[in-house]
């Protein structure tokens, strides 16, 4: 058994983390207190192939594997949350299921946009009545001619706010929410499209994560994604897959609050020494260390086996439940130090998405 | 206007990583904490405009143990053509002129060459010396602190500042320039790292391979050697000013007059 990572993989991670410590870190803060969405960083990712890491090379991705689709989530997410939220988001349940599932017509219309970062996914299941219970939906898309008249009220949407491209979870069929299950792609500015609140999520402000609400809004049928009642199987695929990419996340931010932990117990005087001297620092730091670690080979086990053709849910889960315990470690040390106040904020964070719950 | 352009790059290790090996007195390097010299980067980055511009070719040529490979993959990545790595076991513990013996050979074996760029200096060793040296060893001209840069008619014209003032320099080709750190780098894709891995290969040169002297590498070729390498501690204290602002400001102002900070 080999854990160590190709030369390649290892420019990968360079370069994510040299973007990341260049263009996120200075504004990281800003842009969570203020929640604004960074165009300005969004528009210098997209020629990088951030937003199409895994997508096929002929829609202009980087057709990547998924260690090295883990590290760049990592990086970019142990800077600025957020952004590593909007790119695990918008790789693995929008980009992925549409190259997997997309007919040729729709991958060649939707693909290109996506990849270049043009255009931000998003993905609709969540409604107020319905979560890990994904057949309580009650969004519904109702055939005429050749549209669909589709009313959904969605929420929890990641990216919402900005998004131009989301699939949306509906039912054909109301009778039988379970055969009619279906995905279909919607576009922005559709007749009848609305973006609703916003959420206040701790420590990822800066990625939009709103409401999408559909009122009699009609879609074409070409854009339905594979066929009626696929829905499920289409869900289920992209959350196998963003769920390797959450716990990639859970990842960065661990990393990051322990880095952040590291560097304060080394600046701070207690009884004349660094807490770093002090035994049960040391002790605190070293089972955060090993937590991460241990997140690390389970995050990056989950995407080998993705890659040879596999899933393992269980694996990706717990980096993202583990993810609090070195964060509250952290932050019961550096609540003071302003600098560092970014990182515990984001605690639980991962915890929760695309997490049965 | 196709022409070969060179570009020396080094791989050094990251700032806070150093360590001296207590028996060899030299600077300990592994992988996991080394990179691309940052000045470097920028003579790469000019070198990358330039072959776009001009259509020309890029070789990137480092010399290290084999694990400055990888400095050569990221040269690939950012737009490098043809990657060659110069190593031997006794090219260590070459000083800059040993360096620089080297490196001439390799581009010797390069052969026909218009362009050699280097960065200003290393973050390791910070001599700023294997430019210079290295024009001296292939007997062509250079220009150090070089800013902008450009071809016409077969000459190279130089931009750089020197004492206040803007120097517009000419020289012919072949010439060696040495590039001003600017202010921003351009990152390769994850496209063109994918693409230097599967559509390149670094070329392994030795000492037999560039038909270098013995005498003229590693210690032997070295007209310096390092004595002792011994790690500075640095003392910090903090002081805090009280008062009003304007009063701290004052008072902040008083110890930089009394620190020689201010002229």
């Amino acid at each position: 058994m080999d854990f160590t990572l190709s030369i390649q993989q290892k420019q990968i991670r360079r370069m994510a983390r040299q973007f990341a410590k260049a263009e996120l870190a200075l504004i990281a803060k800003e842009i969570d207190e203020e929640a604004r969405f960074p165009w300005e960083v969004v528009e210098k990712m997209g020629p990088l192939n951030f937003f199409g890491m895994q997508a096929p090379r002929k829609y202009g991705g980087a057709e990547m594997d998924s260690i090295s689709y883990c590290l760049v989530i990592e990086e970019i997410s142990g800077v600025c949350a957020a952004m590593g939220l909007t790119i695990a988001v918008h790789n693995s349940v929008v980009v992925y299921p549409l190259s997997q599932f997309g007919n040729e017509e729709q991958k060649a219309t939707y693909l290109p946009s996506l990849a270049a970062g043009e255009k931000i996914g998003a993905f609709c299941l969540t409604e107020p009545n319905a979560g890990s219970d994904a057949m309580a939906i009650e969004s519904t898309a109702v055939r005429e001619g050749d549209s669909y008249i589709v009313n959904a009220n969605k929420i929890f949407v990641t990216n919402g706010g900005v998004a131009d491209t989301l699939i949306l979870f509906v039912s054909v069929n109301p009778d039988d929410v379970k055969k009619g299950f279906s995905a279909i792609l919607v576009e922005r500015g559709t007749p009848g499209f609305e973006v609703g609140l916003l959420e206040n999520s701790c420590g990822v402000r800066a990625n939009p994560v709103s409401s999408i609400v559909l009122t009699d809004c009609r879609v074409p049928k070409a854009n339905l994604l594979g066929r009626e009642g696929d829905g499920f199987k289409i869900a289920m695929a992209g959350l196998d897959t963003g769920r390797i990419g959450i716990a990639a996340q859970a990842m960065g931010i661990s990393q990051a609050a322990l880095d952040a932990s590291l560097k304060y117990a080394k600046e701070r005087i207690q009884f004349r020494v660094p807490l770093a001297r002090h035994q049960a620092i040391q002790m605190m730091l070293a089972d955060m260390g090993t937590m991460v670690e241990a997140s690390r080979l389970l995050t990056l086990q989950a995407a080998h086996i993705r890659d040879q053709g596999g899933n393992s849910p269980g694996l990706q889960q717990w980096p993202s439940s583990l993810q609090p315990a070195p964060l509250q470690k952290c932050h019961r040390w550096v609540y003071k130090s302003m600098e560092v106040m970014d990182i515990p904020k984001t605690t639980r964070l991962s915890d929760i998405f695309e997490m049965p719950g | 206007m196709n022409m070969n352009i060179i570009v020396c790059i080094k791989q050094v290790i990251a700032g806070d990583r150093v360590k001296i090996d207590p028996l060899t007195q030299s600077l300990v390097r592994s992988a996991e904490f080394s990179h691309i010299n940052p000045f470097d980067l920028f003579a790469l980055d000019l070198a990358v405009q330039l072959k776009r511009e001009t259509s020309s070719t890029l070789t990137a040529v480092t010399m290290g143990p084999p694990i400055s490979e990888e400095v050569l993959w990221e040269a690939l990545a950012i737009g490098a053509d043809r990657a060659i790595l110069l190593s031997d076991p006794r090219f260590a513990t070459s000083d800059t002129l040993a360096t620089s013996y080297v490196l001439g050979m390799g581009i010797r074996k390069i052969g026909k060459f218009d362009l050699v760029l280097c960065g200003m200096r290393t973050t390791d060793s910070d001599t700023a010396q294997v430019g210079p040296q290295l024009a001296e060893e292939l007997d062509i001209p250079h220009v150090t602190g070089v800013e902008r840069m450009e071809k016409k008619e077969g000459v190279f014209w130089i931009e750089r500042t020197s004492d206040g003032f803007r120097e517009v320099l000419q020289v012919p080709a072949p010439a060696l320039l040495v590039i001003s750190p600017r202010t921003e780098v351009r990152f390769p894709s994850l496209v063109d790292i994918q693409d230097a891995f599967t559509q390149s290969t670094i070329e392994y040169w030795n000492l037999e391979d560039l038909n270098a002297d013995p005498m003229k590498v590693g210690r032997d070729g070295s007209a310096t050697w390092v004595e002792a390498l011994l790690p500075l501690t640095q003392q910090k204290s903090c002081v805090f000013l009280e008062g009003e602002p304007r009063q701290q400001a004052k008072l902040l102002f008083l110890k930089l007059i009394e620190r020689n900070l201010f002229s």
